[in-house]
C-alpha cells in the first residue's frame, strides 16, 4: 500500500497537521502540551468506565468465581471456598468438555466459510443488479438481519417440524420422498446442519452490507485496466478486489468467528424443540447448562475462561496479522 | 453538529431512561412501609385458570388497600434456570410457584422465607403431606403445596370401540390396547408418546417393583438399571417404539393438537388437559369442543389391576428471601391457600392442597379417574440434587435414546452413571 501512496501525485493544499499555523504563539507550554497529550485519553475514559462496569466488573467477578467452589447455596448468600485450579482440572479431565469443544469449533468453521463464502457472493450480486432488484434484496437482508434469533430459531423450527413442517410435507407431497415423520433433529449432524442454516442466514446480511460497501469503493479503472489486459472474473477477483478488500475481510472474518464459536440462543431454542441434548451442546450452551441448569457456578465459570482464553487468542492472532499488513 | 446533537439527545434519554428505573425501585422510600407496594406473583405454565388469578387479585387488593399484585406467568422450560437467576438478584419476584419437583433445590439454597411460624395459619395437617415434605428441609418448612396434579389417560371412544378394545385394566393391556389401536389406524398414535416425555413412564418403572433412585449410607444410588425397572423401561420403548407416531424427539407440549386433528387415539397428560382439548376452537391455543361426547378418560392401570403409582406432578408456592415485602407477599400466600382459592382449583379438575378440598373435584369421569390417581402418586427422590438431574435433560435425553429403540440396558447403566454423579457430586 505504501508503494501506491507515495507514488500519487501530491495534492498541494492537503491538509497536514504539523504545519498548521499555531494561533497561540510560537510554542505551546509544557502544560499545554500535556493537555493536548492527554485529550485522547480524557475522551476515551466515558467508553472505558463503560466498558469497565459492563464488561470488566463481571469478567473480574468470574475469574475470581472460577477459582472458587462456587455453588447454588453460595448464589443466596453462603460463603464461597477457595479451590485453586480445582475447577479448571475438574474441566480440562472431563471429556464432556472436549467434544463440546471440539463440535464447537467445526460448527465455527462451517458457519463462518458457508457465512463469507454466501456473503461475498450475494455481495458481488449486488453491484451488478439494476437498482431495483438491489433495493429489494436490501430489504430482504435486512429484515433476516433484524429478526431476533429467538424468533428465527422457533420459526426455522416449524418449518423443520417432523408432524407439520413444510420442509417434511414439500418432500413428500411433492417430491415424493420418504420423509414423512422425518425427525430433522434427532440426528446430531443433522441438528447441526439445521442450526447451521438459522446460523448463517442470520448471518450474511451483516457480511454482504460491508461487503458490499467496499466493493463500492474498489476503483472502477483499475478493474478496466485488468480486463483489458485479460483477466477474468476470477483472477480480478483474487488479484484486485480481495487485496483492496482484504482488511474488511478480517474483520469480519474475526467477528464472524466470535460470534459463531459463542452461539447460544439458536442451539439452545433448538434443543428445546428436539435433539439429544448431551450430543448437541456447544460452549455457550455448555456453560449455560452447567452454571445455571446444574447450579456449578464455579465450574461453569472456568469453561467460560477457558472460552474467553481462546476467543481471545484467535481474534490477537488475526488482529496481529492485520497490523503487520498495514505496517508493511 | 447533527452528530454531537444527537449524541447528545441518546445520554439525556438513556439518563432519563436510568433514572425513571431507580425510582421505580424504591417503593417504599416515603411514607408508610409497604402500604403502596406491588406484589410480583410468579405462577408457572397455563395450569392456573383464569378464574384463580383473578380471585386473587381482586381479594389482596381489597384486603390491602393500596398495594397491587401483579401475576407474572412463566413457563416450564428453563424455570429453574431463571429462578436461581432472579431470586438470588435485587429485582426478585415475591411469591413463586415452583415444580414440586424442583423445589428442593432452593428450600436447601436458602432461597425462601422460612414459614415455619406459619405453617398452621396456611392450613397444617390439612395440607398435601408429600407436597408438604417437598417444601421443607432441615425441618423448617419453607414452599406451601400449590396443586397436584394426575396424570390421565385420554382416549377417543369411538377410536376404541372400533378395534373391539375396551378401558385396559392392566398396564400390560395398556401397551397392547396402543398396539393394536396404532395397527388398526396406519399413520396414528395408539398411545401418543414423545420422546422428550419421561413422566409418563415413571409409572412402568414403579410398577414393576423398580425404582428411580435409592439412598443408602448417606449416598445416592440410581436404579434405571435394576432388574425390575429393566422389565418396566422395555415396556416403556415397546409402548414408544410400537404405539407412538409421535416425534421420537419431541416434547410433551400441546397435545391437545394430535388429538383434536385425529392422530393422537389414546394420551397420557395431566388432568388439566380436558380443558386444552375442549378449548374454543377460535381461542388462541384452539381446542376441539365437538370432540366432547368423544372424550374418555381413565387413570392409568397398575400392573396388576387397579390405578398404577403415577407420578405426582404439582406444584409449591413459596415467598422469596429477597422479597422487599415479606409480609404482603405471606399474605398473598394466605388467600392462595384459602379454601375459597383452592375450590377453584378443584373445580378445574386439578387437585387442591388441602385433603378436606378433595371432594370438590367434584364427580365427572375425570374427577373420579384424577382421585383414583392422586391416591397412589408417588415423588421423583427429595434430593436437592434432583432438580439439576431435570435441568440437564438427562432423562429427556434417555428416553429420546429409548423411543428410537436404543438397547435399553446399556443406556439405562450410563444413565445410572450419570445421575449418581449429579446427585451425590
Amino acid at each position: 500500500m505504501s508503494t501506491l501512496n507515495s507514488a500519487r501525485p501530491r495534492v498541494p493544499d492537503e491538509p497536514k497537521e504539523p504545519e498548521l499555523p499555531q494561533p497561540a504563539g510560537p510554542k505551546l507550554s509544557g502544560r499545554a502540551k500535556l493537555g493536548t497529550k492527554l485529550t485522547p485519553y480524557g475522551l476515551l475514559v466515558p467508553a472505558l468506565a463503560v466498558l469497565a462496569v459492563v464488561i470488566g466488573w463481571p469478567l473480574i467477578n468470574l475469574i475470581i468465581m472460577s477459582f472458587q467452589k462456587f455453588g447454588r447455596a453460595q448464589v443466596f448468600g453462603a460463603p464461597p471456598e477457595w479451590i485453586g485450579f480445582g475447577n479448571y482440572a475438574k474441566v480440562l479431565s472431563d471429556s464432556t468438555f472436549w467434544e463440546v469443544l471440539g463440535r464447537s469449533l467445526l460448527f465455527c468453521l462451517v458457519c463462518v466459510v458457508f457465512t463469507m463464502l454466501l456473503g461475498t457472493l450475494i455481495a458481488m450480486m449486488m453491484v451488478r443488479l439494476t437498482k431495483f432488484f438491489r433495493l429489494l434484496l436490501s430489504v430482504g437482508l435486512l429484515l433476516a438481519w433484524a429478526m431476533p434469533a429467538l424468533t428465527a430459531t422457533i420459526v426455522w423450527g416449524w418449518i423443520f417440524d417432523t408432524d407439520y413442517g413444510v420442509i417434511n410435507n414439500v418432500l413428500v407431497n411433492v417430491f415424493g420422498l420418504d420423509f414423512q415423520q422425518h425427525s430433522w433433529l434427532i440426528n446430531p449432524v443433522s441438528f447441526f446442519f439445521v442450526a447451521a442454516i438459522i446460523v448463517i442466514w442470520g448471518a450474511v446480511p451483516f457480511v454482504t452490507f460491508t461487503v458490499y460497501a467496499g466493493l463500492t469503493q474498489v476503483p472502477d479503472e483499475v478493474l478496466e485496466a485488468a480486463s483489458l489486459d485479460g483477466a477474468g472474473y476470477v483472477q480480478r477477483f483474487r488479484l484486485i478486489v480481495f487485496p483492496y478488500l482484504k482488511s474488511i475481510f478480517v474483520v469480519i472474518t474475526i467477528l464472524q468467528i466470535i460470534w459463531d464459536l459463542r452461539v447460544f440462543t439458536q442451539i439452545y431454542a433448538l434443543q428445546g424443540i428436539g435433539g439429544i441434548k448431551e450430543q448437541t451442546s456447544t460452549l455457550g450452551v455448555y456453560i449455560y447448562q452447567t452454571s445455571l441448569g446444574s447450579g456449578e457456578y464455579g465450574i461453569g465459570g472456568a469453561i467460560a475462561v477457558i472460552t474467553v482464553i481462546i476467543l481471545m487468542a484467535i481474534s490477537l492472532y488475526y488482529v496481529r496479522q492485520s497490523i503487520k499488513e498495514e505496517e508493511l | 453538529m447533527k452528530k454531537k446533537l444527537g449524541v447528545l439527545a441518546l445520554v439525556a434519554a438513556s439518563a432519563l431512561a436510568l433514572t425513571s428505573c431507580a425510582s421505580n425501585g424504591d417503593p417504599g422510600s416515603s411514607g408508610a412501609p409497604a402500604a403502596d407496594a406491588k406484589i410480583r406473583v410468579w405462577l408457572v405454565g397455563t395450569d392456573t385458570p383464569k378464574e384463580a388469578r383473578e380471585y386473587l387479585t381482586t381479594t389482596f387488593e381489597k384486603e390491602n388497600p393500596g398495594s397491587k399484585l401483579i401475576i407474572e406467568e412463566q413457563s416450564w422450560t428453563g424455570l429453574v434456570d431463571k429462578l436461581n437467576t432472579n431470586l438470588s438478584g435485587s429485582d426478585s419476584p415475591d411469591v413463586v410457584e415452583v415444580g414440586n419437583t424442583q423445589a428442593a433445590a432452593f428450600t436447601s439454597a436458602g432461597a425462601f422465607l422460612d414459614l415455619t411460624k406459619e405453617f398452621d395459619s396456611l392450613g397444617g395437617k390439612d395440607l398435601l403431606p408429600g407436597f408438604v415434605e417437598a417444601g421443607s428441609y432441615d425441618g423448617k418448612f419453607y414452599a406451601a403445596p400449590l396443586y397436584s396434579g394426575a396424570r390421565l389417560v385420554f382416549f377417543k371412544k369411538d377410536a376404541l370401540s372400533a378395534a373391539g378394545l375396551t378401558v385396559p385394566t392392566t398396564l400390560a393391556d395398556y401397551v397392547s390396547n396402543g398396539k393394536k389401536l396404532a395397527a388398526d389406524n396406519a399413520g396414528k398414535s395408539g398411545i401418543w408418546w414423545p420422546g422428550q416425555d419421561w413422566y409418563n413412564a415413571l409409572p412402568f418403572i414403579w410398577e414393576n417393583g423398580g425404582e428411580v433412585a435409592t439412598f443408602k449410607d448417606g449416598k445416592w444410588s440410581s436404579a434405571f438399571s435394576t432388574a425390575n425397572s429393566l422389565e418396566g423401561l422395555k415396556q416403556v420403548q415397546d409402548a414408544m417404539v410400537n404405539a407412538s407416531r409421535a416425534p421420537k424427539d419431541g416434547k410433551e407440549d400441546n397435545p391437545q393438537v394430535g388429538f383434536c386433528d385425529g392422530t393422537s387415539l389414546q394420551l397420557s397428560a395431566p388432568s388439566w388437559v380436558k380443558w386444552s382439548i375442549l378449548a374454543p376452537a377460535d381461542s388462541e391455543t384452539p381446542g376441539c369442543p365437538d370432540q366432547e361426547e368423544n372424550l374418555g378418560v381413565y387413570a392409568l392401570p397398575g400392573k396388576d389391576g387397579g390405578a398404577a403409582s403415577v407420578m405426582a406432578g404439582g406444584s409449591n408456592i413459596a415467598v422469596s428471601n429477597k422479597s422487599k415485602n415479606p409480609e404482603l407477599a405471606t399474605k398473598a400466600l394466605k388467600i392462595i391457600l384459602s379454601d375459597e382459592f383452592q375450590t377453584i382449583y378443584a373445580k378445574n379438575g386439578l387437585v387442591p392442597a388441602k385433603l378436606s378440598l378433595a371432594k370438590e373435584l367434584g364427580t365427572d369421569e375425570v374427577a373420579t379417574a384424577t382421585a383414583e390417581a392422586a391416591g397412589k402418586a408417588r415423588l421423583t427422590p427429595p434430593s436437592p440434587k434432583w432438580a439439576d438431574v431435570e435441568a440437564a435433560g438427562l432423562l429427556q435425553d434417555f428416553f429420546v435414546k429409548i423411543a428410537q429403540g436404543g438397547d435399553v440396558e446399556s443406556l439405562a447403566k450410563e444413565l445410572d452413571k450419570k445421575i449418581d454423579g449429579v446427585l451425590n457430586g
